[in-house]
């Protein structure tokens, strides 16, 4: 009884939603439903907390039908993290091959769009764009949920 | 001369020429030869078998052949069932035979097994033959004998095979005691050695008498049938028998148990009472439940098929116990309908059986291993057996269009139509009996679907699956014919409706349960149709548009390769094994199969903490044969010990045992 007054007491916790934006030119025949997996290219992990709390309750990102997958086989669009890593350079490629094509690139953060702090660092490959073709950036260091949300929904056009 | 006996009369001429071919014939020649008269054998049996089939009977007698009760020969419908199926069986395995048995002479190739393979198959012909008690019992114990000394061919260089040959001779014994003792007991107070004068006298019979006889009967059948809890002997002995011996056992002597059962309860005993059906139908539901259960788990290729063979086997005791049940209560147009389902069955299962041990057969000459495991990657190396056994499997499974899926089928409509009116026992029991057939086709296309998975596509696990060369034409041949009986029997399986009818007449229920119309079955009784042959056409020929329509108008196809995580290349480590594609359904039944499970970690010498190597063990064992078979075992192996002081070595005590025993039985002659 409690759990159902708890629920109750706290009502919806989730941002208001906003107008829907402005198809993206990277959206393509994406109308209103994209299945994104996630690829850490060597991130401190300061985006990943991010994205997870993108698709939290709060930020839902799930209502403008976006929805995180298991494989890159069942994606539309990948979003990549963190400078490249020699070590994670080719399954990177792999991954983006694996998805169906045309498969979208999401640059999430300052460190994939050019390495950040970790320019020219031992073991860094590069920029995401440097292995795949990037369609969009989110800038930030980390980027904020909101803004996550705000270009994945320029993919979903919801 | 009949026609019957003139076939059969060639079968036992040839059986002879065959055995004698094996004694006297060079090695180089000697496989092809035994082989292709065993395959002639096999033909005149199934010759017979069809003339019986048309309506012919035969009967003779031959008094003074055997001392005391003599040799008597009678051949009708049911018996020419039983020809037919043992014949057709004993043809594709006199043709595998021919390129299983190379040239080298050893092996399966050398002259003993030989000499005893027409031998079985004959005596596996004479059983159904036989038309009195003393002859039943004679064939039976030659047919035996003669299985056994195959079972045990690969005994010097495998214990297993000793085990297995211990095993099927202690159990295959004492189902023949029961057997003698019940069938003397029926002769004795029948006062008829001949099945028709116990025939004429059956009715009249004291109730203990007949359950009694039933009840010794039914062990030793169905010990021979490989029912559980009788089960013990059948995994072994098929697993460790040369391939072409498992196939002959498991497609057509294990049937022979069937045969009895019909024949002492349906024929002789002209029907029982109530209890005994249940009986059967219990023991066919154990046994389908338990088989199948086990083959899903088993991980070696030809345990697997035996545990199948269990599971078919309960599933047509189930169609008899339900078919005797229904017939007692009123109902014989639908217990016809149940016993003409088990009777298709058996010939079902004769010819899907025949063809996976022809196929694991294959497998074992190719890679030297049985071990699902192990395997992997056949349907490159050997597309042919792949094809062939996929076949099997299919029918196995009991998916439509197959021929096993006909006779499931025929058995769920009779099930279905049981209805209510036949009181509380049937109205409980049909029910009962749809779940169990129901669960078992489901696991059964989990088991089978393992053995094409995982044994023969994907990649090759070992060097030995990797270098598997494909069989010789002689098997391909046999497994080729065994597989157009499959599809014979499940395209056109309306042929069987008139013969069937003969068949039911002989177990006295004259009923019509099938008619056949021109391609297609229609069960009067139920008001139900099938027609297979339309359905097979429809199916393949949907997959085909389908296929043809993705061709021509769907999207072009991009080639990207297989998901390795981004990682790779892919292993065949990393592919489902036999075990762990088994795991679920291991996991949902732990409370049945009680696997046994022995986790052994070993840290290294400076902590305890950090682990050297970790060694997992799983084992499923047969719960039943701990359970039952250990303690009797025990006992038996106690008791044997003690009665060792008995026999201390002295004649003189032996002299005074010998004529201490023939005074007591001379007092005991004269006391009566």
């Amino acid at each position: 009884m409690s759990l159902i007054r708890k629920i109750r007491e706290v009502g919806p916790v989730a941002e208001p939603a906003g107008p829907s934006p402005a198809a993206q030119p990277a959206s393509g025949d994406l109308k209103g439903s994209v299945q994104v997996r996630h690829v850490d290219a060597g991130s401190c992990n300061g985006c990943e907390i991010e994205i997870g709390q993108a698709f939290s309750p709060v930020y839902d990102a799930e209502r403008h039908g976006l929805r995180l997958v298991a494989s890159p086989r069942h994606a539309d669009a990948l979003t990549v993290t963190g400078p490249v890593t020699v070590n994670m350079a080719e399954a990177l490629r792999k991954t983006f091959e694996a998805m169906p094509q045309p498969g979208r690139v999401v640059a999430v953060g300052d460190c994939a769009r050019d390495c950040g702090v970790f320019a020219g660092a031992h073991g860094i490959h590069g920029a995401v764009d440097d292995v795949v073709p990037v369609d969009m950036h989110v800038p930030g260091c980390p980027p904020e949920p909101a803004a996550i949300v705000a270009a994945l929904r320029g993919l979903s056009g919801r | 001369m009949n026609r019957v006996e003139a076939a059969l009369t060639a079968a036992g001429g040839l059986t002879l020429a065959a055995t004698l071919a094996a004694t006297i014939i060079p090695a180089q020649w000697r496989g092809a030869t035994v082989g292709t008269l065993t395959t002639l054998v096999g033909l005149a049996g199934a010759a017979a078998g069809c003339w019986a089939l048309s309506g012919e009977t035969w009967h003779a007698s031959f008094p003074d052949l055997l001392p005391l009760a003599g040799v008597e020969w009678a051949v009708d419908a049911l018996s020419g069932w039983l020809l037919l199926l043992i014949g057709a069986v004993t043809a594709v395995v006199g043709i595998y035979t021919i390129g299983y048995a190379d040239r080298s002479g050893r092996g399966p190739a050398a002259r003993g097994p030989l000499a005893v393979l027409p031998l079985f198959a004959a005596a596996m012909l004479a059983v159904p033959a036989a038309g009195s008690v003393s002859t039943l019992l004679w064939t039976w114990e030659l047919m035996a004998i003669a299985s056994l000394l195959l079972v045990v061919v690969e005994h010097k260089h495998s214990d297993a095979a000793r085990t297995a040959g211990i095993w099927y001779a202690a159990m295959t014994q004492a189902g023949f005691v029961a057997l003698l003792v019940g069938l003397s007991w029926l002769a004795a107070v029948s006062g008829a050695d001949s099945f028709h004068g116990i025939r004429a006298h059956a009715a009249a019979l004291p109730a203990g008498v007949r359950d009694g006889v039933f009840l010794l009967c039914m062990v030793g059948f169905v010990s021979k049938a490989g029912a559980v809890p009788l089960h013990p002997w059948l995994p072994r002995a098929h697993a460790e028998a040369p391939s072409h011996v498992s196939a002959l056992m498991s497609a057509a002597m294990v049937k022979l148990g069937i045969y009895g059962v019909l024949r002492v309860a349906f024929d002789l005993l002209g029907g029982g009472t109530r209890w005994w059906w249940v009986l059967v139908a219990a023991i066919g539901a154990v046994s389908a439940l338990y088989g199948i259960l086990q083959a899903a788990v088993a991980t070696d290729l030809k345990r697997l098929l035996a545990f199948s063979t269990s599971e078919n086997i309960g599933l047509i005791l189930l169609g008899v116990g339900m078919a005797g049940l229904l017939a007692q209560a009123g109902q014989p147009a639908i217990a016809a309908l149940a016993l003409a389902a088990a009777l298709l069955h058996m010939l079902n299962h004769a010819a899907f059986k025949s063809l996976l041990f022809g196929g694991a057969g294959s497998v074992l000459r190719a890679t030297g291993t049985r071990d699902l495991d192990a395997l992997g990657g056949l349907s490159r190396r050997m597309p042919s057996t792949t094809l062939l056994v996929a076949g099997g499997a299919f029918a196995a499974a009991a998916l439509p269009p197959s021929n096993g899926f006909v006779s499931e089928w025929l058995l769920l409509q009779a099930l279905l139509h049981a209805g209510t009116g036949g009181g509380t026992v049937l109205a409980v029991a049909a029910p009962v009996a749809v779940a169990v057939v129901a669960l078992t086709a489901g696991i059964a296309v989990a088991t089978f679907v393992k053995v094409v998975g995982t044994g023969f596509l994907a990649r090759p696990r070992t060097a030995a699956a990797a270098d598997a060369r494909e069989s010789p034409a002689g098997m391909l041949l046999a497994m080729g014919l065994a597989a157009a009986f499959c599809v014979a029997l499940a395209v056109v399986p309306a042929v069987v409706a008139r013969p069937l009818r003969l068949v039911l007449e002989t177990m006295r229920l004259p009923q019509e349960p099938l008619a056949a119309e021109t391609v297609g079955l229609r069960l009067p009784q139920v008001g139900a149709q099938l027609w297979p042959l339309w359905l097979t056409i429809s199916l393949v020929g949907l997959t085909a548009a389908t296929a043809t329509v993705v061709r021509a108008f769907g999207r072009t196809r991009r080639r990207a390769r297989a998901w390795d995580c981004g990682d790779g290349p892919l292993t065949a480590r990393m592919e489902y094994t036999a075990t762990s594609f088994a795991e679920p359904l291991q996991r949902v039944f732990d409370d049945v199969l009680a696997p046994e499970t022995d986790v052994d970690v070993t840290p290294v010498k400076e902590s305890a903490y950090l682990v050297s190597a970790i060694n997992y063990r799983l084992r499923i064992p047969d719960r039943i044969e701990n359970r039952l078979y250990r303690p009797l075992i025990r006992a038996f192996v106690t008791i044997g010990t003690a009665a060792r002081r008995l026999a201390s070595g002295s004649m003189h005590r032996y002299l005074a045992y010998m004529l201490t025993a023939v005074i007591v039985v001379l007092v005991a002659g004269v006391w009566r």
